[in-house]
């Protein structure tokens, strides 16, 4: 795909995402009711929520997608598009973290646990901050590429263990409630206005991911251009 | 491109002013009791997380459209 059909289409999907952002906006102050049992503090789950999904699966699935891919084929259109996944994937993880402790004060009295599924998802950042230090503390740009395609898989092996963790250890953090067998346990009202922010968290990603993939290939054809002008 | 990026960027900017603006009148709906305030603190746990949320996305999309903007600039030099 060329660069202007990816900025057209991270555009276009962009767009729509930042409108479902201002619907789910509208949705949670002025429409859904407000949770029996947590009260207000739940609001925090549409957006913690549809954050953890878009950032751990959606564009660290990505990243290690690509990472695999590029190991096998070293084709370097799969190393940029894992740059602008990990970049996505921080973003919203770091949403995911700061959202999190807000909701545990309330709920739980305290900012932060060491609850395994708080724990994994903040050695999950660690990792694939290490992605972005690998990357850049090789000498050898090459051989940078390959370590942190290492660094993204094995920061892959980390998402099933946080999806699990709280049915195989004993947890504070909520079960799921929509990633489940069966149906989601979330009244109607609820689970539509969930749905509006995944979707609209996933078109935003998916289009901040290909501006975001469009400027690493033109900056690296800018660099090779300047590299080759040089010699 | 650049017009629209710097459209989205600037949705940031009502976002947060409607956040801070609801901040203080939320915090006026039971003055000085202390109830007022162990009541209203999950207001303002979820006004501050949403206003983290968008300020890290959109800080997202700022970023990216300066950098575009950067290398369009020294591409055209």
């Amino acid at each position: 795909m060329s660069i202007s059909k990816l900025r057209r289409w991270g555009l276009i999907l962009a767009s729509l995402g930042i409108l479902g952002i201002l619907v789910l906006q509208a949705l949670v102050f002025f429409w859904v009711p407000t949770e029996a049992t947590q009260g207000i503090i739940q609001m925090i789950f549409y957006v913690h929520v549809p954050a953890a999904i878009v950032g751990l699966y959606v564009a660290f699935g990505i990243l290690a997608l690509t990472s695999v891919l590029y190991l096998w084929l070293g084709d370097d259109k799969l190393d940029q598009a894992g740059v602008a996944a990990a970049e996505g994937g921080m973003v919203f993880t770091t949403v995911v973290l700061l959202t999190g402790p807000l909701w545990g004060k309330i709920a739980w009295g305290t900012y932060w646990t060491w609850d395994p599924r708080l724990t994994l998802t903040l050695l999950l950042w660690f990792i694939y901050l290490g992605y972005f230090l690998v990357r850049a503390s090789t000498q050898n740009p090459e051989r940078g590429k390959r370590f942190a395609a290492v660094v993204g898989i094995v920061g892959a092996l980390d998402i099933p263990l946080i999806h699990m963790s709280v049915l195989w250890f004993r947890s504070l953090h909520p079960g799921p409630v929509v990633m489940k067998p069966g149906s989601p346990t979330l009244a109607p009202q609820m689970l539509t206005t969930f749905m509006v922010g995944m979707f609209s968290f996933i078109l935003l990603f998916l289009g901040l991911f290909a501006l975001r993939f469009a400027l690493e290939i033109a900056s690296r054809t800018a660099a090779t251009r300047a590299r080759a002008a040089q010699t | 491109m650049h017009r629209a990026l710097r459209f989205f960027s600037r949705l940031a900017l009502p976002v947060l002013l409607s956040a801070a603006l609801a901040l203080p009148a939320a915090a006026q709906a039971l003055p000085g009791t202390d109830l007022g305030a162990e009541t209203l603190r999950p207001y303002h746990f979820v006004f501050l997380a949403y206003a983290l949320a968008w300020i890290l996305v959109f800080g997202w999309v700022v970023s990216i459209a300066r950098r575009l903007a950067r290398l369009e600039k020294h591409l055209e030099d």
